[in-house]
């Protein structure tokens, strides 16, 4: 294991070393700033803000869920549909963004994007529906009849 | 800041959700290893295709070579998305690891960490953004700093690779990773893995003031089971990329067309009904282009002639269905018809290993002048486009006339060509 860790970290250290050299000779330095910026962005908006949203979700859910009864399995499959939905948003709403502002040419992001987020969220919403009904279908008759597999 | 620490401690226990285990990490890093390991292989040889070390050969065959490695590209780049979010999510809780830095080796550690997953981030966002084409909400040249970032991503996954191998090694299968019930293995060998819901808190007397009650509301929350948690995990994590992928990839891949509702580019959509990526106006070859006096100029040392479209035309003209292959990901057969390169090579006595350049009528871009290696001018299928899918070439595709060759990258397809060079 050690022979194959301290192949890793000379491959990895040479790597690095090629990626540095080549935005030392590609980049001029007066964009290093901007790079740096966009760097401590990503961290502070993921780990500072966006990791934090998501745990205060978590939490919330199985607060609620406790609450009012929900069993594990439905709150997954809510929790999966916001995941999707907000992951889809994240994809989504920076081209309806530079749309509206301009883009190069019309063949550029063609579509009507806004449109076909909401098509998706009331597709996404109808599904959900649907899997929290095969859900509570599947568990209630598991109560009724529980199968010995289930032990 | 005692209240904060605690809070943030509390909180640590709290994290302790079941998809937060080693074995998960591993589960998903295998994935999102594989994601951008595939997206720098397939990085690579689009560089390189773009500017070749001179030992290099491309092959011009299969034709739809680029159009599928660069679309895999792209895609697998926007699966990085949820992949990413997933493998983080993991292991969110070590941001807060206590003390923060145990040792120099350690400060090291978490120091290339931040490193990796900073420019991951970067890497992927600007990526899509580059998809169409938003570069002014970066201040760098996406080329250039993307190449640079590729290779600090994958040098930092050998290193990360490293310093967790024993992690890796341990929760490599799922056999030796869970106890019966459940609930994930502590790992023996590494006293500071710090994502085991088994550990009990280390203070449990309730808290008091505003972060005590935020910390027992947090605390009181209750545990769910680990086996399901963590199927529903990963079958979010599953769910979320086959979405993106159904609703995306139809850009690069024909077959999902229909479903593609998201991605910036639609098959079909355009004048010659193909998408555009530099228009005659950006280019600022409007006038040039439709010059009455055009002439394309094909010449070998102090030999050259001059054909004109019509030229052009009497020439023998061939049928070619090729892909029109974008950096950015999209792609999409078209009907090209022209005369061969070859023929025209031929024309100013080229010899079948020379090597050309292609000149377009745009002044001052890096895609002005392309190389057009032996394996390409010969290749049958390589034409000199004067139409595409039955019409005349479109102004915004190179009209009065582009290069067409298999398995090259677009912005290589050079568009109003001014004039062709055999090389010496």
């Amino acid at each position: 294991m050690k022979r194959v860790q301290i192949a890793l970290i000379a491959v990895g250290v040479g790597l690095l070393l090629v990626g540095g050299v080549t935005m030392l000779n590609d980049v001029a330095p007066k964009n290093y700033v901007g790079i740096l910026i966009w760097f401590a962005g990503a961290i502070i908006i993921h780990d500072g803000i966006a990791s934090f949203a998501v745990l205060a979700l978590g939490i919330a859910m199985r607060r609620l869920g406790q609450r009012f009864r929900v069993p594990l399995g439905a709150i997954i499959i809510v929790q999966g549909a916001i995941v999707l939905g907000a992951i889809m948003a994240l994809i989504v709403f920076p081209e309806i963004i530079k749309k509206s502002i301009g883009r190069a040419n019309p063949t550029l992001l063609p579509l009507d994007y806004g449109l076909n987020l909401a098509i998706f969220y009331a597709v996404l919403a109808v599904l959900t529906g649907a899997a929290l009904a095969v859900y509570f279908v599947v568990t209630r008759r598991q109560k009724v009849r529980p199968l010995s597999s289930q032990a | 800041m005692w209240h904060l620490q605690r809070l943030l401690h509390s909180m640590s226990q709290a994290l302790a959700a079941p998809a937060r285990n080693p074995r998960m990490t591993v589960v998903i890093g295998r994935l999102l290893g594989a994601a951008f390991l595939i997206c720098f292989a397939t990085g690579l040889y689009s560089h390189f295709l773009q500017d070749p070390l001179p030992w290099m050969l491309f092959p011009s065959r299969p034709i739809w070579l680029y159009q599928l490695s660069q679309g895999i590209h792209i895609t697998a780049g926007i699966v990085c998305f949820p992949l990413l979010f997933a493998k983080l999510y993991t292991v969110f809780p070590e941001l807060f690891s206590t003390p923060p830095v145990r040792s120099f080796g350690h400060f090291l550690e978490r120091a290339s960490i931040a490193l990796f997953v900073a420019a991951s981030l970067v890497q992927i966002t600007t990526g899509l953004l580059n998809t169409y084409q938003w570069y002014a909400l970066f201040p760098f040249p996406f080329r250039q700093t993307h190449y640079a970032l590729s290779f600090v991503i994958v040098g930092s996954l050998a290193i990360h690779i490293a310093v967790k191998l024993q992690t890796i090694t341990q929760y490599w299968s799922k056999k030796n990773s869970y106890e019966d019930d459940g609930e994930t293995l502590v790992a023996a060998i590494n006293p500071h893995v710090s994502t085991s819901p088994n550990k009990p808190a280390i203070d449990t007397q309730p808290y008091a003031g505003v972060t005590g009650r935020i910390v027992n509301w947090i605390e009181a929350t209750p545990k769910p089971a680990p086996t399901p948690s963590r199927r529903g995990f990963l079958v979010i994590v599953g769910a979320v990329s086959a979405a993106l992928v159904t609703l995306t990839a139809g850009q690069s891949f024909r077959v999902l067309d229909a479903t593609n509702v998201f991605a910036p580019r639609k098959n079909n959509v355009g004048p010659n009904s193909l998408p555009i990526n530099r228009t005659a106006k950006a280019a600022k070859v409007t006038d040039t282009a439709m010059d009455a006096d055009w002439a394309l100029t094909v010449s070998n040392g102090t030999t050259a002639v001059a054909f004109t479209r019509a030229d052009l035309l009497a020439l023998p003209q061939y049928e070619a269905e090729l892909p029109i292959a974008c950096v950015e990901g999209w792609s999409q057969m078209a009907s090209w018809k022209g005369p061969r390169l070859r023929d025209l090579a031929d024309a100013v006595g080229a010899a079948s290993g020379d090597t050309l350049r292609a000149i377009s009528l745009e002044q001052n871009s890096i895609y002005a002048r392309t190389t057009v290696f032996p394996q390409y001018v010969r290749d049958g299928l390589t034409l000199v486009a004067l139409e595409v899918n039955g019409e005349t070439l479109d102004l915004d595709h190179g009209y009065p006339a582009r290069l067409i060759a298999p398995g090259r990258p677009g912005v290589l397809q050079t568009k109003w060509l001014s004039s062709i060079e055999v090389l010496k």
